[in-house]
């Protein structure tokens, strides 16, 4: 039995924000060791918190 | 956590309960309807539905990817993923969703090779390391999903990788709203519109909700501080006998979107004239498939596909439920013929499926 994992992965809700630690051609190494594509974002540099989903990073957000 | 923990305080949550309890006028109900499934998810996991005043109703809307493929779609998906040599990738919700013969989890426990993916990326990672096989990705999902899958049929061209095919059903947040605004007799006083949609297709999309039908938008993300401040922003407009579309999470979501992942889409792919929905039918211009130009990366060209409609079990109350006819422990076999073990209809498959999440969440509060 396979029951529906606690977050679905297609929606909404998991995409999450990941904070960028190292960026790499367009390959940014997150807190976590995982990486995320950033070719679909401009200017992202170490440091910032990125919106992560399906393995694309979909915008950079905003801190204030 | 960041972005988190301030979004799940309770002293902001009791402000914004206050705030609601003053803006709502007694004994007048207030039928909002959540686009998303991952606010869906938020709410009966928060039990929001108990900290909002009473004339607060939330309706479940289309939004969960997963509750929307027809059976159909996922026949084709089985007859590819059953074929001689196809790697079959896909997302992990989409391995129980039960077609007309069986799931993709149940042709894998045939022998089909039906593997997981967190990412289309991943997908064609596959591709590059089997090169003797034939890699096929079940594209499923809004605009939120999309860019990823345009991202990589980009790559997938440009390193000339031939045994990766995309069988597309994205599909676009936009034309099932209109399809539910134009259900007669369909209440629905206001919308919570999907955040993470709106990072990438932005706020203007939305305009025609509040500038054809008089219905006010709030556009939120996805924690239960988020939501409630987006239920008092939208009370609040209907108080004022405002109808505008606001944006609650300005953190990410900007007016424009995300103009590069839109440009991605664009290049890869274009709007079907019509796709099929589960529980809302045919809805002209709501899919979209792979251009011309990327055909060698379409399963739909590459593969012939059985194609064929199927209908919903008769007991599947699913088409009720997603357009917030019905609430969940209202179908006749919620609990019963359909659980999460065994769903009969898709929205009890996802965690984000109104069933599923009532059913995880808030089926010991049935309403009398």
């Amino acid at each position: 039995m396979i029951l529906p994992p606690p977050r679905c992965m297609l929606c909404g809700d998991a995409a999450v924000a990941a904070r960028v630690v190292r960026v790499d051609g367009d390959e940014g190494v997150l807190e976590d060791g995982e990486t995320v594509d950033l070719e679909l974002v401009d200017d992202v540099g170490a440091g910032d918190l990125v919106l992560c989903h399906a393995g694309v990073a979909l915008q950079v957000l905003e801190e204030r | 956590m960041r972005f988190v923990d301030e979004f799940r305080s309770r002293r902001l949550a009791d402000a914004l309960r206050a705030e609601l309890a003053a803006l709502v006028e007694a004994g007048r109900p207030v039928r909002l309807m959540e686009v998303c499934g991952g606010h869906t998810h938020t709410i009966y996991k928060h039990g929001l539905t108990d900290l909002v005043p009473p004339e607060v109703d939330f309706l479940h809307g289309p939004g969960c990817p997963v509750c929307v493929i027809p059976m159909g779609r996922v026949d084709d998906a089985l007859s590819l993923a059953e074929r001689p040599n196809v790697l079959f990738t896909t997302f992990g919700d989409m391995l129980r969703v039960p077609g007309g013969r069986g799931s993709l989890l149940e042709a894998k426990a045939r022998g089909a090779d039906v593997r997981m993916v967190y990412s289309p990326l991943d997908a064609l990672a596959l591709a590059r390391a089997h090169p003797e096989r034939e890699v096929v990705f079940f594209a499923v999902g809004f605009e939120t999903t999309a860019p990823s899958t345009a991202l990589t049929l980009l790559r997938a061209r440009h390193e000339g990788v031939s045994n990766f095919s995309v069988f597309c059903n994205h599909v676009t947040i936009a034309p099932p709203l209109r399809a539910i605004l134009d259900t007669p007799g369909l209440a629905v006083d206001g919308f919570v519109a999907p955040g993470h949609v709106s990072a990438v297709i932005g706020t203007e999309p939305y305009d025609f909700i509040a500038r054809d039908y008089g219905k006010p938008v709030v556009v939120s993300a996805f924690e239960p501080v988020d939501i409630l401040q987006s239920v008092a922003m939208l009370v609040r407009q209907l108080r004022e006998g405002r109808c505008e579309v606001e944006n609650q999470y300005t953190r990410v979501v900007r007016r424009e979107g995300n103009p590069r992942a839109l440009a991605a889409m664009a290049e890869t792919m274009e709007l079907r004239e019509t796709f099929e929905w589960r529980g809302l039918g045919e809805i002209p211009w709501s899919g979209l498939r792979l251009r011309d130009a990327f055909a060698p990366f379409d399963a739909e060209a590459r593969y012939e596909l059985p194609g064929a409609r199927v209908a919903d079990p008769k007991a599947c109350q699913c088409g009720e439920v997603l357009v917030g006819a019905i609430k969940p422990w209202q179908c006749r076999v919620f609990g019963t013929a359909c659980t999460p073990e065994h769903p009969l209809g898709t929205c009890m498959v996802s965690s984000e499926g109104a069933c599923a999440a009532f059913h995880a969440y808030g089926r010991l509060q049935v309403p009398a």
